[in-house]
């Protein structure tokens, strides 16, 4: 086992887990986004490692990569969607203030 | 060596670029007027306004600079002139030179003061308009080169200049490097006359000649994209290769200050409008155009 | 210690830190742009991984995402210089514990996985650059086609979730 690949193992695992707190820890959804780009921050460095170290031959490992990408620019992208709908309508955007989401 | 040697040209090209905007400006041909101006700014008082964001207030300038020499570290000069000749080279020249707007940003928000701030959201707004006529024309010229290789893509213009086979793609992308440097009438981050200065305007003595050295650094490497990707980079019959380079790039960056000269500054709201209701359209028509070119020339 | 470690285990350093203090910092310009500075940090380490497609698209994208976070933090936080010091956060013991639990389990997984022989060369730049667009427009077309419908799914919607209701403009503006 090389330590190239448990190093960037290790990365992403320590980004996801700081993610994780990030993305349950803070109030406002903006910062809750930022921890859920972290999370995938985290998936892609694996699927980097991945790719280097086990199949560098298999171009396919590359292209989950730009997947990941596009699914955190989707998420950008309609989350301030909603962040702005949501803003309009009350007038802030913490989620503390969004219990008529609890069923 | 070579590293060097295209640091020494750059900062060459830079002073030249001071000496050509100075005459586009006052009409005046003065070759050391940039030096004094210089020498006057390094020896001024360097005032750090009142509750800055220390970090990106003295980030900023120095990061302005970098992205520029970064983005110049692709563009082959010569056939050997080039710092790294990079696999993804027309790609890195876009990720480079995005780090513009993170300096400006930088630049607004660091100082705390009003007319800074606008100018540097201003130039967030000023991206969105400008970013995809950037990317889509250098997807047409590497469609043609079937390389992302800056020195390949000078290859490929060997019989006919991309100004020639994609014209449209050359306007497209001559007038988002104009944005990208923000110059007049894209000036809208430093918006003389109307934001005092923007996000120049808290900077003062050698963090402000910082700020325009890598203004004009980042001029000139637009002018040397815009030829390599558009004029045939080093090729010309007649002058070595250096020769045509340094000649090219000269002419475009004095078209680029003097089209600013004859210009009004350029409405935010109407910048993007036009950009998105034209000015794409009309990118995805070129990649569209060179492509059949492609298939059907041989 | 290779060169190559060093710079994988440096980025990574410097991707986790930027990462930590995306979150500890209470200016939520800074925030953002620490969150750019730990993705421009990854792109730097795919760079060191051989991966200079990916660590070249990952520098170019996220410097234009975050810093278009960057302006909604400031649109929609209430404190958005961080002056205030203001405490945004809730559930602070269980979101710890969760990040620390599952840092613990992918760790875990990563070392006492047996991965198997490792590949020590990967292919050339030029050559993974070819190879990745051909795989794109070929074997893998249709996943990245769906990518791309997806995006302009998500773009529709989100304009349309954004855009400012007929009702709420004649109510504010008079």
């Amino acid at each position: 086992m090389s330590i190239d690949l448990l190093l960037a193992l290790i990365t992403g695992a320590a980004l996801f887990g700081v993610g994780i707190y990030g993305a349950l820890s803070q109030t406002n959804l903006v910062m809750i986004m930022m921890g859920v780009e972290l999370m995938l921050a985290g998936a892609m460095v694996n699927l980097v490692a991945f790719w280097r170290y086990l199949h560098p031959d298999n171009p396919a490992g590359q292209m989950f990569v730009l997947i990941v990408m596009t699914v955190m620019a989707i998420e950008m992208a309609v989350g301030f969607g909603v962040a702005i709908a949501r803003f309009r309508a009350k007038g802030s955007v913490e989620m503390e203030e969004a219990v008529e989401l609890k069923g | 060596m070579t590293t060097v040697l295209i640091l020494l040209l750059l900062a060459l090209g830079a002073y030249l670029v001071a000496v050509i905007e100075t005459w586009t400006i006052t009409g005046r041909f003065q070759l050391a007027a940039p030096l004094f101006a210089g020498i006057a700014l390094l020896g001024r008082e360097s005032i750090v306004p009142r509750k800055p964001d220390r970090i990106f207030f003295e980030v900023a300038p120095v990061l302005l600079l970098i992205s520029a020499i970064l983005a110049a570290a692709v563009v082959p000069l010569t056939p050997d002139l080039i710092i790294t000749d990079l696999a993804t080279g027309a790609l890195f020249i876009n990720a480079a030179l995005v780090y513009v707007l993170v300096a400006l940003l930088m630049a607004g928000w660091g100082p705390d003061g009003a007319y800074a701030m606008i100018g540097g959201w201003r130039f967030l707004g000023q991206l969105i308009a400008y970013a995809m006529l950037i990317v889509m024309p250098i997807t047409a010229v590497v469609m043609r080169a079937e390389s992302l290789l800056t020195t390949q893509i000078v290859v490929s213009q060997a019989g006919v200049w991309n100004i020639v086979y994609q014209p449209l793609g050359f306007v497209l992308f001559f007038i988002a490097a104009m944005a990208l440097a923000f110059l007049p009438p894209f000036d809208l981050p430093t918006a003389k006359g109307e934001l005092a200065g923007g996000v120049e305007a808290e900077y003062t003595g050698v963090r402000l000649a910082v700020f325009r050295l890598g203004r004009l650094a980042l001029i000139i490497t637009l002018a040397a994209a815009t030829v390599i990707f558009y004029l045939g980079g080093w090729q010309g019959p007649w002058l070595p290769p250096w020769a045509w380079s340094a000649i090219k790039i000269l002419v475009v960056t004095a078209t680029m200050l003097l089209i600013g000269r004859f210009m009004p500054r350029i409405r935010e709201a109407d910048l993007l409008a036009w950009c998105w209701i034209f000015g794409i359209p009309l990118a995805l028509l070129n990649i569209f155009l060179v492509g059949v070119l492609v298939l059907v020339l041989p | 210690m290779s060169a190559q470690t060093f710079f994988i285990g440096f980025f990574g350093l410097a991707a986790v830190w930027f990462g930590i203090v995306v979150f500890r910092t209470f200016s939520m310009v800074r925030s953002a742009l620490a969150l750019l500075f730990s993705q421009t940090a990854l792109g730097a380490m795919f760079l060191s991984m051989q991966a200079e497609f990916l660590g070249v698209l990952q520098i170019m994208m996220m410097a234009t995402e975050m810093s278009i976070m960057a302006i909604f933090m400031v649109m929609f936080m209430m404190d958005p210089g961080g002056l205030g010091e203001m405490d945004m956060t809730h559930q602070k013991r269980l979101s710890l514990s969760a990040g620390i639990v599952s840092f613990v389990a992918a760790v875990a997984v990563a070392v006492f996985v047996d991965w198997g022989p490792v590949a020590h060369t990967a292919p050339d730049a030029a050559q993974q650059t070819v190879d990745l667009g051909l795989e794109l427009l070929g074997r893998s077309m249709l996943i990245f086609e769906t990518a791309g419908v997806t995006i302009l799914t998500a773009m529709i919607a989100a304009t349309a979730v954004a855009i400012q209701p007929a009702t709420w403009r004649s109510k504010h503006e008079h």
